[in-house]
């Protein structure tokens, strides 16, 4: 008796599926475009900003029209911070939901993991933050279906060194990096490679594990070397962390890092610990060109984006310039147009190179934290290396 | 010799922090013979309770600490209540309780993440930030503070534990459940008031963290250093809890100092394993008959 019971059930929730399945498919007036981030865990700040990001421009295209005459829609999904979230959330983006393309994820641990996906379903995805080389190229071949709208850790940890040399003449440098980041070792290969290339010495290199909260036994290992600098090439929680007990040690050296660093939250916990430090970056916030973007969101939302704001603006720009040019929201198509990108971010000029899938050329931006604020100081291009 | 001192310092320091934590969990394990994998949980609502009190009450630090104390008590028999006395009364093997202990620990880290949100919060400066300077060497007054702190509550355990008439019926329940219960000893009152001691050190921990380096949900996981270290000095006994905790950070700090801070879990654990396998009691364990 129960069994036929089970079985019947069984074949009502199969149909109930298909049916509801067939109609959330069929909706074709829209446009669905997925996103990926963190919005829950370390890095929770910036990948709501993304998805608010994302949520603002899309109402504002929608109501003057949205893109080829239809609604664009976004649909978010939460990654952790984590590359086995993300691949799920992929998967469940281009099965499930359709999406045509998608923008995210801002690590590039997650970016990396999604490419075999991406490739399987034929779905581009444009990476925000993600500053890896691995992202999309491996091995000198370009990842057919990766792009992204920033620059890369080897231009980065070059900006970096070539600062610290150059402009602020440093010769004796220390590195404490996260050994289990992936963004952290890359940043530090290519700062290491730099500086030594252009005359300076490394003479502290410490390492640390992600979810340290203590980094007294390597800086005072560092302080011990007597470094001009100090890079710290990881985020912002534990760069607070570590310009705090720098300081307790009577650490002196300049501190230097990435665009691990830029957060509200990073001046609110180091305080004046990280006073004088520089970082490079991807946008300068006082610039004008970001000027509207940034009010606009400080009216909707009560705060002001993060970086990975600035850059979920710019992949929204790219794509929503792909679909015009593609004519069609075919993900193949989006994804030869994106191929041919070359347009006016806010964070600088995007030409997305059909070898590397990279904007080429575009210029970091160095900044100071002077008195709890951040201070432009210069964009910056490394010389060729 | 300058920097040998100054790692001797941090060692130390971050010794005292997995001390505080450690002692809770060999509270526990002396009577109910299983690892309370809650205690992680207990810590980081401890050092939420702090920051609630100090940044949006505004309340004065020692209120502070000692509201979020009793709160994290009072937590500590609530997961007590809920997780593990069904199980007791069930007579349950111990794995089921480790299990359950680890549901309530993920429970109470999700919970957070959902109701106050994922990021992490900063304590308000309640002392002075600057350290005192000894010549190069530099003693931070948070660590100073964590370091007497801890040696306060431990010895205020030791004394109720030792001299109290509550502290002979946790010995005599530690020694033998059933029989001191037969003797008339209230071994389930006995129960709550261990878990209420584990879970005050653990508030008192979480705000002590929380002051040094930021509250966020993921706090519990550190916890599992001090777990370690507790069945490094011993599980079950509260002067090898601290004597393994602090050895841990001893060891910890130096390996990263003089060998490879990127190897220094390796190495660290390669050698508590080794403790272990010539001592698989721990350092200060004693013979398991007479665990107290």
């Amino acid at each position: 008796m129960s069994k036929k019971l089970l079985v019947l059930a069984v074949c009502v929730v199969l149909i109930l599926t298909t049916v509801l399945a067939g109609c959330t498919s069929k909706q074709s007036n829209t446009i669905k475009v997925g996103w990926i981030g963190s919005l829950t865990g370390d890095q929770a700040v910036w990948g709501q900003s993304e998805l608010n990001t994302i949520k603002m421009l899309f109402d504002e295209i929608n109501n003057n029209g949205g893109v080829l005459g239809k609604k664009l829609e976004v649909i978010g999904y939460d990654t952790k911070g984590d590359a086995t979230e993300a691949v799920n959330a992929v998967k469940r983006l281009v099965s499930q939901d359709k999406v045509v393309a998608i923008i995210g994820p801002n690590s590039s641990g997650s970016a990396i993991a999604i490419s075999s996906i991406l490739e399987q379903y034929k779905v581009p995805d444009i990476a925000t933050v993600a500053t890896n080389p691995k992202v999309t190229v491996v091995d000198g071949k370009v990842k057919p279906y990766n792009f992204r709208v920033c620059f890369i850790d080897p231009y980065q940890g070059a900006v970096a060194a070539g600062y610290a040399y150059e402009v602020l003449k440093f010769k004796k440098a220390a590195i404490l990096y996260d050994v289990t980041d992936e963004y952290s070792q890359g940043l530090t290969e290519f700062f290491e490679k730099s500086f030594k290339a252009m005359g300076g010495e490394i003479v502290a290199k410490e390492g640390f594990k992600a979810g340290d909260v203590d980094f007294r036994a390597q800086l005072s290992k560092i302080k011990a070397a007597n470094p001009d600098v100090i890079f710290l090439p990881y985020f912002y929680k534990e760069v607070a962390l570590t310009a705090k007990q720098a300081k307790d040690l009577g650490i002196k050296a300049t501190l230097m890092g990435g665009d691990g660093w830029p957060s509200d939250v990073l001046l609110q916990m180091a305080g004046d610990a990280i006073n004088g430090g520089y970082f490079i970056n991807h946008v300068s916030y006082d610039d004008p060109v970001v000027q509207d973007y940034k009010n606009k969101y400080y009216q909707k939302y009560g705060k002001w984006p993060e970086l990975n704001g600035y850059l979920a603006y710019d992949a929204v720009m790219v794509l929503v310039d792909a679909i015009k040019r593609a004519g069609s929201a075919d993900s193949e198509k989006i994804k030869e147009a994106l191929e041919t990108t070359n347009l006016q971010g806010i964070t600088g000029k995007i030409m997305i190179s059909k070898d590397t899938h990279n904007p080429e050329g575009k210029e970091a931006v160095v900044i100071k934290i002077v008195d709890g604020k951040y201070v432009f100081q210069q964009k910056y291009a490394p010389k060729q290396q | 010799m300058n920097e040998f001192l100054q790692q001797l310092i941090n060692g130390l320091s971050i010794g005292s922090v997995y001390a505080l934590m450690a002692v809770g969990y060999s509270l526990v394990y002396s009577i109910m013979n299983f690892s309370n994998f809650a205690h992680g949980g207990v810590i980081m609502f401890g050092a939420y309770f702090g920051y609630f009190f100090l940044k949006s009450l505004g309340l004065p630090f020692y209120m502070a600490l000692l509201l979020a104390g009793g709160l994290a008590a009072i937590l500590a028999v609530i997961v007590e209540k809920i997780a593990y006395s069904p199980l007791r009364r069930r007579n349950a093997p111990f794995l089921y309780y480790i299990i359950s202990a680890m549901g309530a620990s993920i429970f109470m880290e999700n919970i957070v993440v959902a109701t106050i949100g994922p990021t992490f919060l900063t304590y308000p400066n309640v002392i002075s930030v600057e350290p005192i300077k000894l010549g190069n060497l530099s003693i931070g007054r948070l660590d100073l503070m964590m370091f007497i702190i801890s040696a306060v509550s431990l010895i205020l355990l030791v004394y109720i534990i030792d001299y109290t008439k509550v502290g002979k019926a946790i010995q005599a329940t530690a020694y033998n459940m059933k029989a001191s219960a037969l003797m008339g000893i209230n071994t389930d009152l006995i129960i709550i008031i261990v878990f209420a001691l584990g879970g005050a050190l653990a508030g008192i921990a979480g705000v002590l963290f929380g002051m040094k380096y930021t509250v966020y949900p993921q706090i519990g996981n550190i916890t599992l250093k001090s777990f370690i270290a507790a069945v490094f000095g011993g599980l079950g006994s509260l002067p090898g809890a601290v004597i393994g905790s602090v050895l841990l950070g001893l060891i910890e700090t130096l390996v990263s100092g003089y060998f490879s801070s990127q190897y220094r879990d390796l190495i660290s654990f390669a050698l508590l394993i080794f403790i272990l396998i010539v001592r698989p009691v721990g350092l200060m364990g004693k013979v398991v008959e007479d665990k107290a």
